[in-house]
C-alpha cells in the first residue's frame, strides 16, 4: 500500500474515489443508454427533467430510495439482501487493477516536523503484476452474485434466470480466457502497464526480411490481434449479460431473470454491477488492443507528452500532473467510445435463442479463439526467428 | 506490521468460513462459505509469494468448481434434506470418528514439525510476481513436460466420462 | 501485491452497500398488504411452490465441461508468458510442439463433445 502513513492514506482514498467514480458513472451511462436508445429508435427519451433530461438521474435516485422495500415470502432474506451488495464487489475490484493514466510525481517536502516523500502515485487502484489473472479471477466470482440472487429470491423465474445466466457466463469465460492467451503471447507479460508500454510507437512488422514501419498508425495490439480483439469483445458482452446475450433476463420467458423480485435500490446495485462489468471490459479492451491511456499518434507517446508538459510548466512534478490529465482524458475517450458500442449494440441486435447462444459460445467462439492462440504462437515464433 | 494484520485477518476469514462449511445446516450456505474459504486460501497464497497459484485458486476453485457445487445444490429442494444426515447413533459415531482422525492428523503434523521450523523470512516475497510465474512455466514445460501432456489426456478422459454418464440410459434425464 | 488495499476496498464496498440497503429500507418502509402481495412473482396467478422445478442436466454438464476446459486454458497462461523466454534460449520449437500436442488433445476432446451432441441444447 505504501511506505508511510500519508502514502497509505492517499492510496486508500484513491481506491474509494475510483469506486465512487464507478458508481457515479452509472447514472450517466443509464442516461446515455436511454437517450441513445431513443435516438436509435427515433423517439425522444427522457427530456423533461432538466436540460436534455439530465436531471432525470437525480429524480431516479430519489425514486429508487423511496421505493417500498419488498422481499417475497419465500425469499431467503440473508442471501436476498446480500446478493446486490456482493454484485458491486467483483467488478470494482477488477476495475481497480486497470491503469488509467501515467503516474503523478510528488516532490519531497517537509511538514509536521518530518520530511515526506518523494512519492509516485499511480492513476490505478492496485498495481498488480499479474493483473490479467487477477482480473479474470475477480470477474469469475460474479457468478455467485447471480446464484445468490436467484436462489435467495425464492422465485421460479429468478432461479431459472440465475441458472441460465451462470451457465452462459461460464461458457463465455472460456472464449474470453483463450482470446487473452493471444494477448499474453504477444506481450509476454501479465502486467497491464507493461502491455500499454509495449504498444507505444509506430506500427512496425517484418515483411520479406525487412522492417516495415507505418508513418501514422500506432503500434496497437488491435493490428496484431484483430480476431482476438473481436472474440474478446463479443465474450465480454456475454460476461456482462448484455444484449444480444441477455438471455438471463429474456422478458418474454423469464420476466426479468435473477432480479425479478428486486426493486428500488437493490435493483440499482445490480445495475451498478452490470455496468461495472462493462467498464472492466472496456478498460481491458483499451489496455489490450487500443494502447491504453496513450495518445493515438505514434510520436506523441507518454514519454514525449511528459517531456512536453515538463518543458511547458517548468517542473517535473507539475509536468507529470498535466501529462496524467492528458492521458486520463485519452483513456476516457477510448473508454467512452467502447461503452457507447456496448449501448449501440444493445439497441441494434436482437436477442439470441438459448441454444444459439450456447452453440455460439462452445462451437464457434471457443474453436476460433483456440485457432487465434495457435496462430499467434506460430506468428510470434516466426517473427522472433526472423529477427535473429 | 501491516503484513501481520493482513495475515491474521485472512487466517480468521479462511478458518472461520471453513468452520461454517462444517457447522451450518443449510448446504447452500456451506457451498458459499466454501467459496469464501477458497478466496481466503487464494489470498494466503499471495502472502506466500505464489501469485499465479493464487490466481489459479481463484479462477478454478472459487470461480469454477464451487460455482458448479452451488449450481447443483440449487437444483434440489434442500429444505427436506437439511436434517437427513444429522440424526442417528451411527451417524454420530462416524462424525466423532472423523473429527478424531482429523484432529489427530493435525496434532501429529504440528508435533512432528515442532522442532524443525525453518528460518523466519518475510513471506511477502522479494521475488516479483512475474518471475515466480515464469519459474513455474519453466518447471512445467522443461522438466515436467510429460506430466503436462499426461494431464491433458487425463482431462480428456474426465470429459468423456462425464458426457457418457450424463447420457447413460435409465436415469431420470435419459434420452430416448 | 497490494493485498491490504484489496481487502480494504472489499470491506469498504460491503459496508457501503449494506448501509445503502439499510437506508433504503428505512426510507422506503414496508407497508402491510394482503398475503398475496408478499408472494413471489407468478404472472398474476397464485404461486406454485418451487419444489416441482426440474432442471435439465445440461446445466450440470456444461459446468463440468467448463471446469475441464478452464483448467486446460489456465495451463496456457504460464506457457504464454514464458514463451518468449523459451524462444530466446532456443527452446521455442520444443515448447511450441509440447503445447500443440496438449492442444491436439484439447481439440480432440472439444470435437468429440460436439460430435457426441453433449453440447446440444434442445
Amino acid at each position: 500500500m505504501g511506505k508511510d502513513t500519508l502514502e497509505i492514506a492517499i492510496n486508500g482514498l484513491k481506491l474509494v474515489l475510483i469506486f465512487l467514480m464507478m458508481v457515479q458513472a452509472v447514472p450517466i451511462l443509464v442516461w446515455l443508454e436511454r437517450r441513445g436508445s431513443a435516438f436509435i429508435q427515433n423517439r425522444f427519451g427522457p427530456n423533461r427533467v432538466g436540460p436534455l433530461g439530465l436531471l432525470q438521474l437525480l429524480a431516479d435516485a430519489v425514486k429508487f430510495l423511496t421505493k417500498e422495500d419488498f422481499y417475497p415470502r419465500t425469499a431467503v432474506k440473508t442471501l436476498f439482501y446480500l446478493a446486490p451488495v456482493f454484485a458491486l464487489i467483483p467488478a470494482t475490484l477488477a476495475f481497480c487493477a486497470i491503469p488509467m493514466s501515467t503516474p503523478i510525481q510528488v516532490a519531497a517536502f517537509d511538514a509536521f516536523g518530518s520530511s515526506w516523500g518523494p512519492y509516485v502515485f499511480k492513476i490505478q487502484g492496485f498495481d498488480i503484476s499479474v493483473g490479467i489473472v487477477y482480473i479474470l479471477g475477480m470477474s469469475s466470482l460474479a457468478a455467485y452474485t447471480i446464484l445468490m440472487a436467484g436462489w435467495g429470491s425464492g422465485s421460479k423465474y429468478s432461479l431459472l434466470g440465475a441458472l441460465r445466466a451462470s451457465a452462459q457466463t461460464i461458457s463465455y469465460e472460456l472464449a474470453l480466457g483463450l482470446s487473452i492467451v493471444g494477448v499474453i503471447l504477444l506481450y509476454g507479460t501479465f502486467d497491464l502497464t507493461s502491455m500499454i508500454q509495449a504498444q507505444e510507437g509506430a506500427l512496425h512488422f517484418q515483411m520479406m526480411g525487412q522492417t516495415v514501419t507505418s508513418q501514422f498508425l500506432p503500434n496497437w495490439g488491435f493490428f496484431y490481434q484483430p480476431l482476438g480483439a473481436v472474440l474478446f469483445f463479443a465474450a465480454t458482452f456475454a460476461e456482462s449479460n448484455r444484449l444480444p446475450f441477455d438471455l438471463a433476463e429474456g422478458e418474454a420467458e423469464l420476466v426479468a431473470g435473477f432480479h425479478t423480485e428486486y426493486g428500488g435500490f437493490k435493483m440499482l446495485m445490480f445495475f451498478i454491477g452490470e455496468y461495472g462489468h462493462m467498464m472492466v471490459a472496456s478498460g481491458l479492451f483499451a489496455a489490450f488492443y487500443l494502447g491504453g491511456y496513450a495518445l493515438p499518434i505514434p510520436s506523441w507517446n507518454p514519454a514525449a507528452v511528459l517531456h512536453w508538459s515538463t518543458e511547458l510548466l517548468g517542473s517535473k512534478e507539475s509536468g507529470s500532473v498535466l501529462a496524467a490529465i492528458i492521458h486520463f482524458l485519452s483513456f476516457n475517450i477510448k473508454f467512452g467510445l467502447l461503452l457507447w458500442i456496448f449501448i449501440w449494440v444493445r439497441w441494434t441486435l436482437p436477442r439470441f435463442r438459448y441454444d444459439q447462444l450456447m452453440d455460439l459460445g462452445w462451437k464457434t467462439m471457443l474453436p476460433w479463439s483456440l485457432a487465434n492462440a495457435m496462430i499467434t504462437a506460430v506468428g510470434v515464433y516466426l517473427a522472433s526467428v526472423a529477427m535473429v | 506490521m501491516a503484513d501481520v494484520i493482513v495475515f491474521w485477518f485472512l487466517a480468521l476469514v479462511t478458518v472461520g468460513s471453513g468452520l461454517a462449511v462444517v457447522l451450518l445446516p443449510n448446504p447452500i450456505y456451506c457451498a458459499l462459505c466454501l467459496a469464501m474459504t477458497m478466496v481466503g486460501v487464494s489470498a494466503l497464497f499471495v502472502t506466500l509469494g505464489a501469485y499465479f497459484i493464487a490466481g489459479v485458486q481463484l479462477i478454478v476453485y472459487a470461480g469454477a468448481v464451487l460455482v458448479l457445487f452451488t449450481m447443483v445444490l440449487m437444483l434440489f429442494d434442500l429444505k427436506s434434506e437439511t436434517n437427513a444426515f444429522s440424526r442417528g447413533v451411527i451417524t454420530g459415531a462416524i462424525k466423532v470418528a472423523c473429527a478424531g482422525v482429523l484432529s489427530g492428523l493435525i496434532a501429529g503434523a504440528i508435533v512432528m514439525t515442532l522442532g524443525q521450523r525453518s528460518s523466519v523470512v518475510s513471506p511477502l516475497a522479494e521475488k516479483s510476481a512475474i518471475d515466480s510465474t515464469k519459474a513455474l512455466g519453466k518447471l512445467l514445460f522443461q522438466e515436467n513436460v510429460f506430466a503436462f501432456e499426461a494431464l491433458g489426456v487425463l482431462l480428456l478422459v474426465i470429459a468423456v466420462g462425464t458426457v457418457s454418464l450424463a447420457r447413460s440410459k435409465g436415469g431420470t434425464h435419459a434420452k430416448h | 501485491m497490494p493485498l491490504g488495499g484489496i481487502i480494504f476496498l472489499a470491506l469498504f464496498i460491503l459496508a457501503f452497500g449494506v448501509f445503502l440497503i439499510f437506508l433504503a429500507r428505512k426510507i422506503g418502509g414496508r407497508k402491510p398488504g394482503p398475503a398475496v402481495k408478499f408472494e413471489a412473482y407468478e404472472c398474476g396467478i397464485t404461486g406454485v411452490a418451487k419444489k416441482d422445478t426440474k432442471i435439465s442436466v445440461k446445466f450440470y454438464l456444461t459446468a463440468i465441461l467448463f471446469i475441464l476446459f478452464d483448467i486446460e486454458i489456465i495451463f496456457m497462461y504460464p506457457w504464454a508468458v514464458t514463451y518468449r523466454d523459451f524462444i530466446a534460449s532456443g527452446q521455442g520449437a520444443f515448447v511450441l510442439s509440447a503445447m500443440f500436442i496438449f492442444l491436439a488433445v484439447f481439440i480432440f476432446g472439444l470435437f468429440w463433445e460436439i460430435k457426441s451432441r453433449a453440447l446440444e441444447w434442445d
